[in-house]
């Protein structure tokens, strides 16, 4: 009988001290705050397009539906759809700032597709997250 | 009709982000893609009915 003797801890140590370097850091960040943006910085104009592109469309559209943003106003329940909303970056900073898109107004409100609308929004953030985790990776080396 | 215009478009969004995220190969990503939106749509239809059903 064969028995391998492996030393995992050192295979262990060797893992955990791997780090992310500081560009991967910056194209997550980059693609958090525009979306698309961490992967056009690194060429991949393809994904830039189609991750951008579905997030910023995702966004239009919910707008468009009527639906509006969330933010924290005291309510807990506010709060994990304005982490949702936050997602994507300068398209939730900029109407914060101009104060546009953040109250139920009686019409929009009435629009069959409202609801639509405000999920919409919260959807586009989230998917925001994943393309930006993506432009991570790949700055990092973790992905092709 | 609106509502299921709607519905195909979240699941189409949804499906070219999770395509891309999750696979790597063009191919395997395109099939993905085409996976998940088809199972976005089939099963939206199919909670659609059975809450048509339901009385309450």
């Amino acid at each position: 009988m064969i028995f391998l003797e492996v030393d995992l801890s050192q295979e262990d140590n060797e893992h955990s001290h791997e780090t992310a370097p500081a560009k991967a850091w910056l194209m997550g960040a980059a693609g958090w705050f525009v979306p698309g943006l961490g992967h056009m910085l690194q060429g991949r104009w393809g994904r830039a397009l189609l991750l951008g592109g579905a997030v910023w469309v995702c966004f239009l559209l919910g707008f468009y539906m009527g639906g509006h943003l969330f933010q924290y106003d005291g309510s807990l329940l506010r709060l994990p759809p304005m982490i949702g909303n936050l997602g994507t970056g300068l398209l939730y900073i900029v109407p914060w700032y101009l104060g546009y898109g953040f109250t139920d107004d009686v019409q929009r409100a009435a629009l069959p597709t409202f609801e639509f609308g405000w999920t919409f929004l919260i959807v586009a953030g989230l998917l925001n997250y994943l393309s930006m985790l993506d432009a991570f990776d790949i700055a990092a080396g973790r992905k092709s | 009709m609106r509502h299921f215009l709607v519905m195909t478009a979240f699941a189409g969004l949804a499906a070219v982000v999770f395509g891309i995220v999750a696979k790597d190969s063009k191919r395997e990503q395109f099939v993905y893609g085409l996976k998940v939106f088809a199972e976005f749509l089939v099963i939206g239809l199919v909670l659609g009915w059975i809450l048509y059903f339901l009385p309450f």
